[in-house]
């Protein structure tokens, strides 16, 4: 077998082992300083899906720029005072000279095109080409303000406190150096007001801060939390140090691949270092065994050969069955949870390569009187935590019925909880309450429109479409008809220019708020405008054919379901009103509602395909499909524990929590593994008939010495991830709490549920192999 | 820091010399322009055909009669008058401009679909003439005191001697930061017209493609320009 001859060449070669370990580290080593961070959650598509095609179509028919940063000012006063508004002119003129600001299209109160009528002259041009001088200019603009529609709750709020200044991007611009300059050049006004800087380039920006953070910060102190708890529990330096060696070169191995092979590391990504160093605690199981084994014999090199004979079967098949796991996200649509299963499988698999090959050659180096005097606390009698699993296991073994029947009535609470998980992505809400981006995001909504934007691009065949009277008409009912939805802020299209006009030209009566009757008025209306503001104003609501209008929706939240709310709105309105054209939904939240639905069938499917190939993988194991069955209830009876707190507590089922009900089939499924692999192989080993009372002392036994090796797993697991709890991220926190709780409540319920499964079902596992046990993997083949 | 002055000083002292050699200044050269293009004969009729082609190459069309009127000297007040035919729901829109150096214009439009002359304030410096990629100051030309003019250095553009004059706005109310004009140096007409934003990155390039003597006054007949990322292109 090629493991045993690996393991044997290690034994017998550890100092080559470890060296050419040490070499491939450091090559790995080697690729880390060209590491690169994708935090645009546009990339979490492909670049060729339907979506990411249609939005960039959309944003060059438009000429619609791709990043825009929003600079609000509030002042609690009002913004409309001299002073502000001259900091404002100020601010805005210093942002117009930054480099990549496309200073053309930057909307503010000194840019922004404001259409009025003045002394029966129409005029078009920036609504305050200056900072106001006198008391009476303040209060023109006021009257200018909220005169015109346009401008409320885009560049003012109702209240008056609060103005914005829209800096769009020129592509491929640094959008966090921009973002930096605002906020000096910010910083640099004292006055009274307070300055929120938010936008897509923004929360990227803070997204790959907090990722490096993540990997930086908080995966070492993981690997701290997980060292001391291998002490705490082995008491041997060395084989702490190894443990950790183990986990950090598969981590570098891992890290470097990605980077080497010029793959960005992305938010699912950047979690590998805790996750890989969470799988390295699979090896625990062999430390555990060898403590035992080593007090048994006395002699060490026997001792490892036996361990490695005893565990190698259930090693190798927890760590198919987490590589199949992880390898599973492979299928998925969303490109980085694709690059993390990728790089978690081959993690994995250097991870097990590890355990036959540098853990051997590292337990030969240990010190005898070392082990022995570590090893004194490895007996089952005297174990605290022996006898703590042997207590669980004993009520299972000995109350089967009581035991199913209590987890039955939880598995059918926790299906009610299950039907109350809604999936949303809401990516602002990935930062937490206090954070920077938070806080603009939410005085934002607050106080104008929305941050959230989608388009409901409406579109004909014919030339010139969008001009026609019915066609206006219909666009501004539709506004009408989505502003009445609670997520919509406000709405935006080519009929307000056409009203204002009509408005304006006819000295601001407001009798002619309206779209006029003719075809011919429209198109000279906006002939006139196109000739009179900004290209960009008529270019971003219309195209140059007339045949598209782009009908921008400002949403008050970043939830997918609004968007969806809108698309809705849209389909009923077109229904009650059928006009010849399409209606196309795009933009930013049109994209989020994309991936969210994406994220609901990658979640059905990765179950799915996980669930089917851990029960190929179990049945493999085990070489019996009921076996297989058997270890699943544990799996399946946490999962569904946990979905149902999840839909109880009304907490968003997002991406990275979906990513995880994958993978955890994956990891949980080793606890099982290791208890019925264990438990066989104890029958076998004992040789005993197959009376009741063998059958509880085999699982007994079973819970006891290898359940210790599932605890500490289990706990290390658990303390590994424990950190992400203060990750400053929620999806952090969501999967540290997610992996804490499952580790911990699939060892409780492998522990009490496999000995109540096995008592009760006895007949129909064991019925066609009296003996019972001869069909049973025999791994003792190489003692 | 010493050494930088000194270097500095040392940089400009040929420069000064240079354009003092030259016989005529930037200024000089730009108002030769202007002259040549915006102000040839006493008045102009010209029946205009723009084709818009944006990126899907859909082609639009324009199509207007432009008076001109000079009220003066080269360089004084125009008068001028627009009447379009295309396309046809503007057909008999009507728009007429008194343009004067170094003061806001004076403009009117008929708005034919109601029946209405308005007199409208608009911003000339960035908005678009009919729709094009021209803004009006490319079309009507830019107050030659709005900018400082430099001769950069003497090119040839074709077979024609050039200069090259740098365009820098002494305001902040422009939409270029700089731009560069290649004048032909015997008939000074504007032959290629680069403008670059504030970031030193060119958006926008127009090039006279065909000249032709028109009465005797040479003309540019086909003026194309060229737009950077974005936007449409188009011929008049």
């Amino acid at each position: 077998m090629f493991n045993f001859s690996l393991v044997e060449f290690s034994i017998s070669r550890p100092k080559l082992i470890v060296a050419a370990t040490v070499a491939l580290t450091l090559l790995f080593l080697t690729q880390f300083p060209s590491i690169k961070t994708d935090t645009n959650p546009k990339h979490m598509l492909p670049e060729n899906s339907d979506v990411r095609v249609w939005n960039d179509e959309v944003d060059k028919t438009f000429a619609l720029y791709e990043d825009t940063i929003v600079v609000g000012v509030e002042n609690h006063a009002g913004v409309l005072n001299r002073e502000t508004l001259a900091r404002i002119a100020r601010v805005t003129d210093a942002i117009v000279r930054l480099d990549g600001v496309a200073s053309r299209d930057v909307n503010s109160f000194t840019t922004i095109t404001n259409v009025t009528a003045e002394a029966g002259t129409l005029k078009v041009g920036p609504l305050m080409p200056g900072a106001p001088q006198t008391d009476a200019e303040v209060e023109a603009l006021r009257a200018a303000l909220f005169g015109n529609p346009l401008l409320v709750d885009r560049v003012i709020s109702k209240d008056g406190k609060t103005t914005a200044i829209y800096v769009p991007l020129e592509k491929d611009s640094n959008g966090a150096v921009i973002a930096a300059n605002i906020r000096e050049i910010v910083s640099g006004e004292k006055g009274p007001e307070r300055y929120y800087i938010a936008g897509d380039p923004v929360a990227r920006d803070t997204f790959g801060a907090e990722m490096f953070k993540l990997m930086a910060v908080f995966a070492p102190i993981a690997g701290m939390i997980m060292f001391a708890a291998i002490q705490l529990m082995f008491r041997n330096l060395a084989l702490s140090f190894a443990m950790m060696g183990v986990s950090m070169a598969a981590i570098i191995w891992s890290m470097g691949l990605l980077i080497g092979v010029g793959l960005p590391v992305h938010i699912m990504s950047s979690m590998a270092p805790v996750f890989l160093m969470a799988i390295a605690t699979d090896s625990i199981h062999i430390f555990n065994e060898f403590y035992f084994r080593y007090r048994e014999r006395g002699d060490k090199l026997a001792a490892i050969r036996e361990t490695m004979a005893a565990v190698s079967r259930p090693v190798r098949f927890t760590a198919l069955a987490t590589t199949a796991g992880f390898a599973v996200l492979l299928f998925m649509n969303i490109v980085p949870v694709q690059v993390f299963g990728g790089l978690i499988a081959f993690g994995t698999v250097v991870l097990r390569l590890f355990s036959f090959s540098l853990i051997p050659a590292i337990l030969t180096f240990v010190k005898e009187e070392n082990i022995a005097k570590a090893a004194k606390g490895e007996s089952v009698e005297l174990s605290l935590a022996a006898r703590f699993l042997h207590r669980i296991a004993g009520v299972g073994a000995t109350r089967p019925l009581a035991t199913a029947l209590v987890g039955l009535v939880l598995v059918v609470v926790a299906i009610v909880g299950t039907t109350k998980i809604h999936v949303n992505n809401n990516l602002v809400a990935w930062f937490k309450q206090s954070s920077e981006i938070r806080v603009a995001d939410t005085a934002m909504n607050q106080a104008l429109g929305g941050t959230s934007l989608g388009y409901l691009v409406v579109q004909s065949n014919e030339a010139d479409f969008v001009k026609r009277p019915e066609a206006m008409r219909w666009l501004e009912g539709l506004q009408r008809h989505l502003e009445t939805l609670p997520v919509v802020g406000k709405t935006f299209s080519v009929a307000d220019y056409v009203k204002r006009i009509n408005r304006v030209l006819h000295d601001d009566d407001p009798k002619f708020d309206t779209v006029p009757d003719t075809r011919d008025t429209v198109g000279q209306y906006l002939f006139l405008f196109g000739m009179s503001a900004k290209p960009a104003d008529l270019d971003n609501v219309v195209d140059s054919g007339f045949q598209k209008a782009n009908l921008m929706v400002q949403l008050k939240t970043w939830d997918a379901e609004a968007m969806r709310q809108v698309i809705q709105a849209a389909d009923a309105y077109q229904k009650a009103h059928p006009l010849a054209a399409t209606v196309r939904p795009a933009g930013i939240a049109y994209f989020n509602l994309v991936w969210n639905d994406e994220v609901l069938g990658d979640l059905v499917l990765g179950l799915g395909l996980a669930l089917v190939v851990v029960f190929v993988i179990l049945a493999l194991d085990f070489r019996s499909a009921k076996w297989a069955l058997v270890a699943y209830v544990p799996l399946l009876f946490t999962i569904l524990l946990i979905y149902g707190v999840v839909g109880f507590t009304g907490k968003d089922f997002d991406m990275p929590l979906s990513v995880m009900s994958t993978l955890s089939l994956g990891m949980a499924v080793d606890f099982s593994i290791h208890f019925i692999s264990r438990f066989r192989q104890r029958l076998a080993e004992t040789g005993g008939a197959l009376s009741e009372e063998a059958l509880r002392e085999a699982l007994l036994w079973t819970a006891a010495r290898p359940g210790k090796g599932i605890l500490r797993n289990a706990l290390l697991f658990a303390a590994a991830f424990s950190v992400m709890l203060f990750a400053p991220l929620t999806p952090y926190i969501a999967v540290g709490a997610f992996i804490v709780s499952m580790m911990l409540l699939s060892a409780l319920l492998t522990i009490l549920y496999l000995p109540a499964l096995v008592m009760l079902g006895q007949r129909w596992l064991f019925d066609q192999q009296k003996p019972g046990v001869d069909t049973a993997p025999a791994p003792t083949k190489g003692d | 820091m010493k050494c930088w002055k000194i270097w500095m000083i040392a940089a400009l002292l040929p420069l000064a010399f240079t354009s003092q050699a030259q016989a005529l200044s930037g200024e000089e050269v730009m108002k030769q322009s202007q002259a040549a293009f915006l102000y040839p004969g006493k008045d102009f009729k010209a029946r205009v055909v723009m084709k818009l082609i944006n990126n899907g190459g859909q082609e639009r069309v324009r199509e207007l009669t432009m008076l001109r009127k000079n009220m003066g000297e080269a360089g004084g007040d125009q008068k001028y008058f627009m009447y379009f035919f295309q396309p046809s729901d503007v057909k008999d829109m009507t728009f007429m401009i008194h343009k004067y150096p170094a003061k806001d214009d004076d403009r009117w439009m008929f708005i034919p679909a109601i029946n209405m002359v308005k007199r409208i304030a608009a911003q000339d410096k960035r908005s678009s003439f009919v729709g094009s990629d021209f803004t009006y100051e490319d079309v009507s030309g830019r107050d030659i005191e709005d900018d400082s003019h430099a001769v950069e250095r003497e090119e040839k553009v074709g077979d024609r001697d050039c200069y090259v004059v740098k365009s820098t706005p002494k305001g902040a109310d422009s939409d270029f930061g700089y731009k560069f004009t290649w004048i032909d140096k015997t008939n000074f007409l504007p032959l290629k017209e680069e403008q670059y934003d504030r970031k030193r990155a060119r958006y926008k390039q127009f090039s006279a493609d065909e000249i032709a003597d028109v009465k005797g006054v040479p003309t540019v007949v086909n003026l194309c320009p060229h737009r950077g990322p974005f936007g449409n292109s188009n011929n008049v």
